[in-house]
């Protein structure tokens, strides 16, 4: 492989009808930051592509443009209005292999240029699949829900990609993710196998979905110049036969939004599931709160009767990067302990109150009240004094 | 023949329930001391498939690539789905596999299974790996269409299609509830909210009927277990395993502890005038008199 085989960050933008999601720029914002330092740092001019497949939405280049990306690529055709993931799996590997797109990006490595060297997608319904099956096409590593991305030279010696062998991987992106248990950090890389015992094989791109809200997007300049590319998809006559029939918002099955207080609970529950979260309820109720719950909570960990299983245990009501992210006046977290997941849920709402056993709880640290103690002790307290000053707190 | 035919893909996990799962001092998952199960999400695969069985009298399939020890999740499996047949696809080569290296494994073994498959099911995602990678993966390599986030599905065997309902979250949009229609085969991804509703008498009584022949069938799971290895599998050696896996876990780290966005007043849940001053600050903090 040469350098010039694999250039560029690719990232795959997300609308409805031509309105950008949010995590389309917050991508583009990480892409621009990391390629401005890689630009420098390896003497090189790769760029930000942003690609964009839909139907009438040539007007979002300039967006697109003003928040980081070098180049737009825009498939634009009635039949990649609806988001299939078969049709956009085919158009997003057409024009990533595509010599003449390639050129028009960057004319002096058009003849090298084999595969974006970076890919990035949305960690959501859409790009959560759209990634997996373009990777699966375009044989290359694929490393989810990333919240953290970093790009260097890397020395490494493992036995199956290098043989054991000491070896230098440059400009190797680092893809960290928070395990389900919230307290890991995993960093997945995607590495070409270099072990001349075993295949040797080229990973490229290496790439990612990335949590939304995870990153910033950058500030908008309108003086930013950008190149737009026309793409003209081939699309399957065959694969028209999928068809989306009706497509509609739904309210969600929990409203946190209408709520000025949201009383969340987590594993702290666990030494008496039903009892605890049936004083949960009444204290929400006292306070005409919501309920949330953290992510293990949605995975059924703790028996409870089926009423409050099939109410509270579902991942409707999970509060941070894995469910909602929410911004009450107030919220009360009782029993949880605050990992990065739930926290990146809730550190909007206005005020936190945090009822916890354990004085160094990561929660302290997104809190303005740690109540330290058991639940069990702490509830029927509080729900007794607000009792007492109700007629001061209650809001409707 | 079956008017259709109908795979389970499932994945043996670590067993999050009360009792079972076992956390390091440190808060995280001690798998040494954690059971495995039948994954949840691969639970409510197996109860998609189970929904076919009865509508439809499909024939299923269920697979599974591990060790030997996950034969209780394939009978777990086919308790839920009331299956005819179950498989294991288990090889040394196959350790070490990330997403595109297990798809590739599954991918051949429904291969092995009888028949041209209409329907391949998966849960959403593991567990304890949650990427849902694996299941699109399979899809793509199978040349299937792909449907994820599927809440509800219904099948016209006259016109050979499927309409199913997928629940869509985008992070600021509400959910979208979108109804597609696609020609078999397709696969399938179920979404943790699916839950199956038969809406004749009819169907209700051939459910409790199929649920006794599942529980009996599962009781002898044994004789309908086939198992398989990689050269059984007729699986390319250098697409599967840690060999076939275009990435590695590089390092696993503590997540940092982040700067504190708040400085927190510790008060002692014991004390009468903490309980005061916290109810205190609520009152305040709903008049949005709090100013931050």
């Amino acid at each position: 492989m040469t350098e010039e085989n694999y250039r560029h960050v690719y990232v795959i933008i997300e609308h409805i009808d031509g309105n950008l999601l949010p995590v389309s720029l917050e991508m583009l914002g990480e892409a621009r930051r990391l390629f401005d330092n890689f630009n420098i740092t390896y003497g090189s001019k790769e760029k930000v592509v942003a690609v964009v497949l839909g139907h009438n939405i040539k007007n979002l280049s300039k967006t697109l443009i003003e928040h980081g990306a070098d180049t737009v690529i825009i498939a634009d055709h009635p039949n990649l209005h609806d988001l299939i993931n078969k049709i956009h799996t085919k158009v997003i590997c057409q024009l990533c292999l595509d010599k003449e797109v390639a050129a028009k990006i960057e004319p002096s490595y058009a003849l090298e240029f084999k595969k974006p060297r970076y890919m990035f997608f949305a960690a959501d319904s859409i790009g959560r699949h759209l990634s997996s099956t373009v990777m699966a096409e375009l044989d290359s590593g694929l490393a989810s829900d990333v919240n953290r991305l970093v790009i260097s030279d890397l020395e490494i010696n493992h036995q199956i990609k290098t043989g054991g062998k000491r070896m230098i991987y440059k400009k190797t992106l680092e893809m960290y993710r928070v395990d389900f248990s919230g307290f890991l950090w995993t960093t997945i890389l995607c590495l070409d196998n270099n072990n001349e015992k075993l295949s040797i094989r080229e990973y490229s791109p290496q790439s990612c979905n990335i949590i939304p809200g995870a990153f910033q997007p950058i500030k908008p300049d309108p003086q930013r110049n950008g190149n737009i590319i026309d793409f003209k998809p081939k699309i399957d006559e065959d694969d028209l036969k999928i068809k989306i029939l009706s497509q509609k918002f739904v309210e969600s099955e929990v409203d946190f939004d209408s709520y000025r207080t949201v009383v969340g609970f987590g594993r702290g529950i666990q030494e008496s599931p039903d009892k605890n979260i049936k004083m949960i309820e009444e204290f929400a109720k006292l306070l005409n709160a919501q309920i949330g719950i953290s992510l293990p909570i949605s995975k059924n960990v703790f028996s409870a009767s089926p009423a409050i299983t099939s109410n509270y245990m579902i991942p409707a009501r999970v509060i941070g990067t894995s469910g909602r992210k929410i911004s009450p006046m107030l919220y009360i977290a009782v029993g949880i302990s605050g990992a990065m997941q739930h926290v990146s849920g809730m550190e909007d709402s206005q005020f936190v109150i945090s009822i916890n056993s354990d004085e160094n709880s990561p929660i302290k640290d997104a809190s303005d009240i740690l109540l330290i103690g058991r639940m069990e002790d702490i509830i029927p307290k509080l729900v007794e004094e607000i009792q007492k000053q109700q007629p001061i707190i209650r809001v409707k | 023949m079956a008017p259709l035919n109908i795979a389970v893909v499932v994945k043996f996990e670590p067993d999050l329930t009360e009792g079972n799962i076992s956390y390091n001092s440190d808060g995280t998952l001690n798998r040494n001391q954690t059971k495995n199960t039948l994954g949840p999400h691969s639970k409510i695969a197996a109860q998609a498939a189970f929904y076919a069985k009865v509508k439809y009298g499909a024939r299923i399939s269920i697979g599974t690539m591990s060790g030997h020890a996950a034969t209780n999740a394939l009978q777990l499996a086919m308790q839920t789905s009331d299956a005819d047949v179950l498989q294991l696809y288990s090889d040394p080569k196959f350790a070490g596999a990330d997403t595109i290296g297990t798809a590739e494994v599954l991918k051949n073994g429904i291969g092995k299974m009888e028949g041209k498959m209409d329907i391949v099911f998966s849960g959403h995602r593991a567990t304890d790996g949650e990427t849902g990678q694996v299941g699109p993966q399979i899809a793509w390599k199978l040349g299937f269409t792909f449907l994820g986030n599927v809440i509800s599905y219904d099948v016209n065997l006259e016109k050979r299609t499927i309409i199913a309902k997928r629940l869509l979250n985008l992070r600021g949009v509400p959910e979208i509830i979108q109804e597609v229609e696609a020609p078999l085969p397709v696969f399938i991804a179920i979404d943790p909210s699916y839950k199956y509703y038969f809406d004749t008498v009819s169907l209700r009584l051939a459910a409790e009927k199929y649920k006794r022949e599942a529980f009996e069938r599962a009781q002898n799971y044994k004789d309908y277990l086939q198992s398989f290895n990689c050269q059984e599998l007729g699986a390319d050696e250098t697409l599967v395993g840690l060999v076939g896996s275009p990435t590695i876990v590089y390092d696993v780290q503590r997540v940092p502890k982040g700067k504190a966005t708040r400085n927190a007043a510790v008060l002692d849940g014991s004390n009468p005038e903490h309980i005061r001053q916290t109810v205190k600050a609520i009152g305040e903090a709903l008049s949005a008199m709090v100013i931050k």
